[in-house]
């Protein structure tokens, strides 16, 4: 990509502080979006994809802070941290100020469109009236003409008779309906990205289609981004060109989507994948991942899918990988954090296969049984 | 012990022309409508929500049958009405020979041994306060089998066959992951030694990698103890991996059903299909066709007429007496529920006519009709109707002389059809195959 990206992330670090400890929720993660694109954050839950996606917007409430890395968005700088004179990490002077952030960047340049679209919405206010009051707000109409913009967004994003149901309470849509009234709340101040945390999980599977097919449309219209954040890989095979996979904190595969699905580079990611039962033929048997996703308070040691992977060996116990380009796609690196790929040159051909009993038992919680 | 006279592949259970439906009356004032336009203006409302109504299938021993639906076609409704955890409104459901929905009292409570429930949330399903061990021997307390000593080596037995270690007998459910409570749940269910277990989404709050792993054990159990399985979900690719025959659900009725791999692969009815086209396919060479519906599920209270899928159906049949070739009704079919759903701003007659119609009526009556609708919420309508878009009217004219005359609106479907994939039956609610 000759372009400079729309955003940056680059090591980014957020920590929660507990009594229990200091829960390493995402662990330096670097990834791009590009104009136009849609890229996909995918993992398992306690994957730290929905804090990464927050900590994009400076979203993360406490206990949890970045702690680490850099945020550019349109050459701006989201957060970003220096070194302080006395070793200590410091806010860099032009990092933009939480009012620039929230005047600027959020719901004007970046939008969110949440899971749960009661929570998102005021159940004592008409949906006309809210998608108005973000109209009139953001782009600065005044209410006639952003009365007529928000039917008009209505109509756009597929609300049947949007000049009666303007007039309707939240309650009165379905969750199909209130997916699209945000879907159209966060598209009315014609932001450059969208980040939609698993905006489809809670809906019937023709009405997710109906979205996703709407998304795409208006994805065409308006060239927007979205960074999609999802668990489910069926969504991820149909809507995004790139695709982050998320494990325990870290990105540990990075590929195009065609190259993610047919090319696959990481044990954790092919692991998934075999796991699922599939829509379009039967799977005899399922090969569940053994184990559980370990507690992001300690996290294993090397790298951070050792005990559950098929292909760990004894090196994958003592060296932690970042991810590093094992192949090459349309110009877009495929970035892996396996040990195995030669790019790494850890002796992992030469290393013993681990032995051992993928049930550990971790803290309290036991192991999952497997079988 | 029970069950051994139901050989294996023979009808275990038998529903016959279930119903169960819900009065809207719940609450002190729930059933009290309110129109100021009336009078006098409160009214009692009679209405009933038809969660399940007229369903009829069989389950065989040994067998996993699916029941997959969208939320609100009354799949979980159907499964509680089975064990009659719900009083079911009228049809029977044989078991071994009993119908459980006239069995009452002592009867029913023995019989409630032989059949168990597992249900979608781990986490509420079972009692934080009670240690595993407990839990799952409750079940056999209740039923008076074994003494304590007999129940808690049962307890651990059933723990390891479920895939947990038996030194967990002392543990809390809060110390187990989801995955692992599914499998206490199991347990629960296995200790009274039942023959038939109603699972009501019990890996859809699962992660992908933790529900392969439930399935497993479960596919391993039901072999072992020889169970059988109705297997509520939404979610069809589950549905494909655990199942031998799929029936599927539309707003309370059973609208397909047949051995899985025909249903899948030689779906009959337009639902399923817009189902299977819906699903996203993990697979980025397969994008395709989806958001194959348009429209939202009408409401249970006031279903359509005859085949309840006929006001969202792609394949909607025309309805007799007009004469018109299959483009020509297209046409009308989307013009007619455009107009239904108010999804076009309003036009010159003329500029409806090219959206629409290609800028040809229908020939004959038909055309007539349509283009009376059309002035109708056309811009520059007839005088009589001083220019203004009449929706509600042109809406009334088309369902009364199309959509209401479609004898998918005027019969009920139910057709055996052929079989592709297997030597099963194949059943689809469809008029398609008259």
């Amino acid at each position: 990509m000759s372009s400079e990206p729309l955003l940056r992330v680059e090591n980014l670090k957020t920590q929660f502080f507990t009594d229990a400890g200091t829960v390493r929720a995402v662990d330096g993660i670097s990834f791009e979006v590009y104009e136009g694109e849609i890229v996909g954050l995918v993992g398992e839950s306690g994957a730290g994809k929905s804090v990464a996606s927050m900590s994009l917007l400076r979203l993360v409430e406490r206990p949890g802070e970045i702690v680490g890395g850099e945020v550019t968005y349109k050459g701006e700088t989201v957060f970003g941290l220096e070194e302080g004179p006395d070793g200590e990490l410091r806010e860099r002077e032009e990092m933009l100020s939480n009012e620039a952030v929230r005047e600027r960047i959020r719901g004007n340049e970046i939008a969110v469109i949440f899971q749960d679209p009661m929570e998102s919405l005021n159940p004592v206010f008409t949906v006309g009236g809210q998608l108005r009051e973000v109209i009139e707000l953001n782009r600065g109409l005044s209410k006639e003409a952003a009365r007529a913009e928000a039917i008009e967004m209505l109509r756009e994003v597929g609300i049947p008779d949007p000049e009666e149901r303007y007039e309707e309470y939240p309650h009165q849509f379905s969750g199909g309906m209130r997916q699209r009234v945000l879907i159209a709340m966060a598209l009315a101040c014609e932001p450059s990205l969208i980040v939609a945390d698993e905006p489809t999980t809670a809906l019937d599977v023709t009405v997710e289609g109906q979205i996703i097919d709407l998304v795409d449309e208006l994805q065409a219209k308006y060239d927007t981004s979205f960074i999609w954040v999802t668990h489910d890989m069926g969504v991820v095979a149909e809507i995004c060109d790139r695709v982050n996979v998320m494990y325990l904190g870290e990105i540990v595969e990075q590929a195009p989507v065609d190259e993610l699905f047919h090319d696959t580079k990481h044990p954790y990611t092919r692991a998934l994948l075999n796991s699922m039962p599939r829509p379009d033929r039967t799977v005899a048997e399922l090969e569940p991942i053994e184990g559980v996703m370990p507690e992001a308070i300690s996290p294993p040691s090397g790298c951070r899918f050792h005990p559950r992977c098929p292909d760990a060996r004894e090196v994958c116990r003592r060296v932690h990988p970042e991810p590093e380009e094992v192949a090459r796609a349309d110009s877009h690196p495929h970035n892996a954090a396996c040990l195995k790929h030669d790019a790494f040159d850890v002796g992992y051909d030469g290393s013993a296969p681990l032995e051992g009993d993928p049930r550990t038992t971790a803290g309290g919680s036991g192991g999952e049984g497997g079988e | 012990m029970a069950g051994e006279d139901v050989a294996h592949g023979e009808p275990l259970l038998e529903v016959e022309g279930l119903k169960k439906y819900f009065g809207q009356d719940s609450g002190l004032l729930g059933g009290i409508s309110f129109e100021p336009g009336r009078f006098p203006p409160i009214s009692l409302d009679e209405q009933q929500v038809k969660a399940v109504d007229d369903v009829s299938f069989e389950i065989r021993r040994g067998e996993t049958l699916g029941l997959v639906g969208e939320s609100g076609c009354g799949k979980s409704t159907l499964g509680r009405t089975l064990l009659r955890l719900l009083e079911p409104t009228a049809g029977t459901i044989s078991f071994k020979g009993d119908d459980l929905a006239a069995l009452s009292g002592e009867e029913l409570r023995r019989k409630r041994a032989e059949i168990q429930m597992i249900f979608q949330d781990p986490q509420s399903s079972l009692d934080p306060r009670m240690k595993v061990g407990r839990i799952i021997e409750e079940p056999m307390r209740a039923h008076g089998m074994l003494d304590d000593e007999g129940r808690e080596a049962r307890a651990k037995d059933l723990l390891e066959k479920v895939g947990l270690d038996p030194h967990h007998y002392n543990r809390h459910p809060h110390a187990f992951s989801g995955g692992q409570r599914q499998r206490v749940n199991l347990a629960r269910a296995l200790s009274v030694n039942p023959d038939f277990i109603v699972c009501d989404e019990p890996v859809s709050a699962l992660d992908v990698s933790i529900q392969a792993q439930v399935l497993n054990t479960m596919e391993r159990l039901q072999e072992e103890f020889g169970l059988t399985y109705l297997f509520i979900a939404h979610d069809l690719s589950v549905i494909r991996h655990i199942s031998d025959r799929v029936a599927v659900m539309y707003l309370g009725n059973v609208v397909e059903l047949a051995d899985k791999e025909e249903l899948f692969e030689n779906p009959q009815h337009p639902y399923t299909r817009a189902l299977l086209d819906s699903i996203p396919v993990p697979d980025p060479r397969r994008r395709g066709a989806r958001g194959a519906l348009e429209g939202e599920v009408p409401s249970p209270v006031d279903p359509p007429s005859g085949c309840r899928f006929r006001t969202r159906c792609p394949r909607l049949i025309a309805p007799e007496g007009y004469d018109w070739t299959d483009e020509e009704w297209a046409h009308t079919r989307s013009f007619l529920r455009a107009v239904k759903r108010r999804t076009f701003e309003s036009a010159s007659a003329a500029e409806l006519r090219r959206e629409f119609f290609g800028g040809d009526l229908p020939d004959g009556e038909a055309g007539e009709i349509v283009a009376e609708a059309i002035a109708l919420v056309a811009t520059d309508a007839d005088a009589g109707t001083e220019g203004r878009g009449d929706w509600t009217d042109a809406r009334e004219l088309l369902l009364e002389k199309f959509a209401r005359e479609s004898v998918c609106a005027t019969e009920r479907p139910a057709y055996d059809v052929e079989t592709e994939h297997g030597t099963d039956s194949h059943f689809a609610a469809c008029h398609l195959h008259r």
